[in-house]
């Protein structure tokens, strides 16, 4: 039997030897993996959400009537050089009243008066490409009213605030839970492992006795970790794919006015992070369990 | 000193290394019981990073040795006495080791099987190994006439080129 050969079956049987153990331990990486996943994903959910509402986000300053086309078009120009910014559009008066009586003319409840003067202002259509600047920049134009050229400001950012306020509470409540699970997953994957290191220990002191190198005594022990985080990303991913249809389907019907989607792309991108994820506990459980056993 | 190297000056990644120029033998055989005859005496050849070839020629080279070919399929539960310390020498000298140490090896063991095991012993030493016996047997260490030294309370009390046990 070769080195490779001894590692890998002293580590299945290792694994087997212990089935209670084995088991729990994997079901515990399983359950931290899935709380991972779920929270990586509604992460990505409500930042495409946010997106979506982001690139929705305006500000419309109204301006005065009598203020000089050439004192607009300088606020205008400040606006634009704002790296917040997007795009500013110009509305004049005529233009707004003609999109109100578009808008009275498929909605029969809307009746529009026949008014002598029109009453509605020209105004700067101010598209952000950031939601998160909107406080900010809606601070800096309010400044600006009641000095000639502007006469109001709108800005309505609640719900992406709202949201931005969900996702940011949900990532550190995430993390928070996520360290949390980590902690006990590390806990039993080293409970689990100083098991198999205490079964085997008249072993690894013959090892030891013929001259095998540390490294070689911990590999097994280090496989067997891996195998046990192995087994967890693969349970935690079946339990992803089992209930990836019927929850986006429940999603899809729920928030049908967000299109997110996060894709295969994004689905293989996840499967192998968790992966990785899983072996890197397992290994590094099992490294702290028999460090503490092979410094005797 | 052992072969030109100050143990008390090794670093410990060197340790393993030096212990393969060590073969140890101890009073209670400390055989896996899991593993047959010829795996025993294999794995010290399988941790310490040798290729499959390498590690049957020499558990083969290493059984014939100590006479257990015969017996390589059995667990040491099967064996007697005798047999096993057999196994445990051939396990220690399949590393072709410089120095056997021999600690009580006929401790457990009735005294017609002791000469086996002595002079199983006695041959490796002929072979080129240098043999080193704890003992408190007495008739051993009378019947061999080698080199003795004395320990009492782990100091050397007596140094003895061709001596006799004094008790």
């Amino acid at each position: 039997m070769s080195r490779l050969g001894y590692v890998l079956s002293a580590a299945w049987q290792g694994f087997w030897r212990n089935p209670v153990m084995s088991v729990a331990s994997t079901l515990t990486v399983a359950v931290m993996l899935l709380l991972g996943a779920f929270f990586v994903m509604t992460d990505r959910g409500l930042q495409a959400a946010v997106g979506i509402l982001e690139s929705k986000v305006e500000l419309i300053v109204y301006l005065e009537d009598d203020a000089k086309p050439t004192d607009v078009l300088e606020l205008r120009g400040r606006i634009e050089a704002d790296p917040a910014v997007d795009a500013v559009v110009y509305v004049s008066k005529d233009e707004a009243l003609q999109r109100l009586k578009e808008i009275a003319a498929r909605r029969p409840e809307l009746a529009i008066e026949t008014v002598s003067t029109n009453p509605l202002p020209n105004t700067l259509e101010v598209k952000l490409r950031s939601a998160q600047e909107t406080r900010r920049l809606s601070g800096l134009l309010r400044e600006e009213v009641g000095r000639g050229v502007v006469y109001d400001l709108v800005d309505n950012p609640t719900v992406v605030d709202k949201l931005l306020t969900i996702t940011s509470v949900l990532s550190i409540g995430g993390l928070v839970v996520l360290g949390m699970m980590l902690f006990v997953a590390l806990f039993v994957i080293v409970n689990t492992i100083r098991i198999a290191v205490h079964a085997r220990r008249d072993e690894i002191e013959i090892m030891k006795l013929v001259g095998a190198t540390d490294w070689f005594v911990r590999w097994p022990f280090i496989v067997e970790g891996m195998l046990v985080g192995a087994f967890g990303a693969f349970v935690a991913l079946a339990a992803i794919g089992a209930a990836a249809g019927p929850v986006s389907n429940a999603l899809i019907g729920f928030l049908d006015i967000l299109p997110v989607s996060l894709g295969p792309n994004f689905m293989v991108q996840l499967a192998a992070g968790v992966l990785a994820f899983a072996l890197l506990v397992g290994a590094g459980g099992a490294t702290l369990s028999v460090r503490t056993h092979l410094a005797k | 000193m052992i072969d030109g190297e100050d143990v008390a000056l090794l670093r410990r990644s060197q340790v393993p290394h030096l212990r393969r120029k060590i073969g140890i033998v101890f009073q209670d055989f400390k055989l896996l019981p899991t593993k047959t005859v010829a795996e025993n005496v294999a794995f010290a050849l399988v941790v310490t990073g040798h290729s499959g070839s390498v590690v049957r020629e020499e558990t083969d080279r290493a059984l014939s040795l100590v006479g257990l070919t015969h017996r390589r399929g059995h667990f040491p539960r099967e064996l007697s006495g005798g047999e096993q310390q057999r196994t445990a020498i051939a396990r220690a000298l399949v590393n072709k080791p410089r120095i056997l140490i021999a600690d009580e090896p006929t401790g457990n063991l009735d005294p017609v099987t002791t000469w086996e095991i002595i002079k199983l012993l006695v041959r490796v030493q002929e072979l080129g190994t240098t043999l080193m016996v704890a003992t408190h047997n007495a008739e051993i260490v009378n019947a061999l006439r080698q080199r003795v030294l004395h320990l009492d309370h782990g100091a050397i009390v007596r140094d003895e080129k061709e001596g006799l046990y004094a008790a």
